[in-house]
């Protein structure tokens, strides 16, 4: 009798260790593939600033917001976004509004680096601490896509995120910023959209599964989290991507296009559905889809995509062009050097093509040159 | 003779009892001793780690002095020779890089970093073609050679053969995606 109430136990021992580590491994996945985006817990970080004081995320975990500013002294935009959140500090430090910049200048920084961070910090003025982000670990953990970039944390989760210095959305953010400072506005500020966090939770662990090759296991959950929040546009085009990745074209299209059917202005969307027409061959479509999806803000992808998609057009000056304007908003994405890569290559330019190709190789890789 | 087979009955005996106790002395000494080499061991990981952390803040030379030190601990830890190696690969301290790499291989043969290692010292020695040849080996070491077709195309950069290095870039590009599940 003992015997048997002894195996038993030694089974559901058996079994609690098996959930717990099945479970375990999704957490982890889920975690390492979420995307940051809005209502995503904000990774804390503990970074050193241009005096060597450590400074971390969750330190501010008591005020209202905290403005993160990725930024960079080689980006042009940069000076201006460091000026603005300076003005905007000084007027709101006491009513709850932390400003951080953070820069990425390079993985390592150099004497000259340094000297440059600190003198532009002199010549604006700077008040809010200024960060050094070594090897570029926060810029990652963040998934900065363009410099410069703000996130706006509030109750340790992400409630705004702003690639580039737009004309229209920096006003929007602002204009967030100050409700949230207690100011009152005059123009009827529009709720900002939070996907739900069920449907959230779909994506992330659909996404697990798709890394794990169990597209079975993914479809339904992206189905799922699209019909509990229609208007969250990440499965879509996740499902989109899996569809492709699948050899399935016509429902990845069907994807895409359903999603751009409820935002027809989302600059992801239509990033992505101008790459795959761009790899189907559908080049004029994908340009014209590209050309409106630069124009929204600065999301690195729309530029190189575009620059890919015209010069698998024949547009190979301005497909240059629009390479240096990924570039100029973020040096640090492989894709950037790969598709240009390709473009060179096609062109045989070899020499060129291989620098590229060599440069998103070590990117991918975190060597440090 | 009967007094002869006892006394080699005798002499049978005190063998096998000097047998057992030269086996309990060294179980004794082995078990004496393994906690200093566990601890040694444990000692030399943690070394290891901080190493690293060093190196990636970018302060090789403190990285170069805790790896030392790790090597010491465990002189029979490849892992710390390699970091050594790559170590001094940055300082450009190429002989003492190769001579790390190859006390890593010396303990463990597979360790194919350690030959990427090697070939990466190589090409900066300006020797390409041995360079090469050891980088072909080392990928047939690597289930996922990322890095040793990043040194291959640095190699075929440098004589000139570009169509071979945007093939090795192309391929490092392409088992990093598939280690990490991206296709």
């Amino acid at each position: 009798m003992r015997g048997v109430f002894g195996k038993e136990k030694i089974l559901i021992v058996q079994a609690l260790v098996f959930i717990v580590v099945f479970v375990a491994s999704f957490i982890h996945t889920a975690t390492a593939q979420a995307l940051l985006q809005i209502g995503a817990q904000a990774p804390d970080f503990s970074l050193k600033d241009i005096e060597g004081k450590d400074i971390s995320l969750s330190q501010y975990a008591q005020k209202k917001a905290v403005v993160v500013l990725f930024w960079s002294t080689w980006s042009a935009k940069s000076p201006n976004a460091l000026k603005r959140f300076e003005d905007f500090y000084k007027k709101y430090k006491d009513r709850g509004i932390q400003v951080i910049a953070i820069n990425a200048d390079n993985q390592t920084i150099s004497n000259e680096d340094m000297e440059k961070i600190k003198n532009l910090g002199k010549e604006l003025d700077i008040t809010f601490p200024m960060l050094l982000d070594k090897a570029l670990k926060t810029f990652h953990e963040y998934s900065v896509i363009a410099l410069p970039s703000t996130i706006i944390v509030s109750e340790g989760k992400i409630t705004y995120e702003l690639p580039g210095l737009p004309l229209v959305g920096t006003e929007d953010m602002f204009d967030y910023l100050l409700v949230l400072a207690g100011e009152q506005l005059k123009k009827k500020m529009e709720p900002k959209y939070k996907p739900r966090h069920d449907a959230i939770a779909d994506t992330n662990l659909a996404r697990g599964f798709v890394k794990k090759k169990r597209y079975e296991m993914a479809y339904p959950l992206f189905k799922k989290a699209i019909e509990k929040d229609p208007k969250y546009m990440l499965p879509y085009v996740e499902l989109a991507k899996l569809y492709e990745l699948d050899g399935k074209r016509t429902e990845a299209e069907e994807a895409f296009r359903k999603a751009l059917a409820i935002e027809s202005e989302n600059v992801v969307v239509m990033s992505e559905l101008g790459y795959f027409l761009t790899k189907t061959g559908r080049t004029k479509e994908a340009v014209e889809i590209l050309e409106k999806a630069v124009k929204v803000n600065s999301y690195t992808p729309a530029h190189y995509y575009y620059a890919y998609a015209l010069a698998k057009n024949g547009q190979m000056e301005r497909a240059l062009n629009a390479f240096d304007s990924a570039l100029s908003l973020n040096p640090y994405d492989p894709l950037i050097y790969s598709l240009r890569g390709e473009v060179y290559e096609n062109g045989k330019m070899l020499k060129e093509s291989a620098s590229d190709y060599k440069k998103a190789l070590g990117l991918i890789l975190k060597i440090k040159e | 003779m009967k007094k002869h087979v006892k006394a080699e009955v005798k002499v049978k005996v005190k063998e096998k009892v000097m047998v057992k106790v030269f086996i309990i002395c060294i179980l004794y000494l082995y078990l004496l001793s393994s906690p200093v080499v566990f601890a040694q061991q444990e000692k030399a990981v943690s070394l290891y780690k901080e190493s690293v952390k060093f190196s990636e803040e970018g302060n090789i030379d403190r990285a170069i002095e805790v790896i030392k030190e790790a090597v010491n601990a465990d002189p029979n830890y490849p892992e710390a020779y390699d970091h050594l190696g790559y170590m001094m690969l940055k300082r450009g301290q190429l002989d003492e890089a190769i001579s790390a790499f190859n006390s890593a291989l010396k303990i463990n043969p597979r360790m194919r970093t350690s030959k990427t290692g090697i070939g990466l010292a190589l090409l900066k020695k300006g020797d390409l073609k041995g360079a090469e040849s050891v980088l072909k080996d080392a990928l047939t070491l690597n289930p996922y050679p990322s890095m040793t077709h990043y040194a291959l195309g640095l190699v075929y950069e440098k004589l000139g053969d570009y169509e071979k290095a945007i093939m090795h870039y192309k391929e490092g590009i392409k088992t990093y995606k598939v280690r990490i599940g991206k296709e």
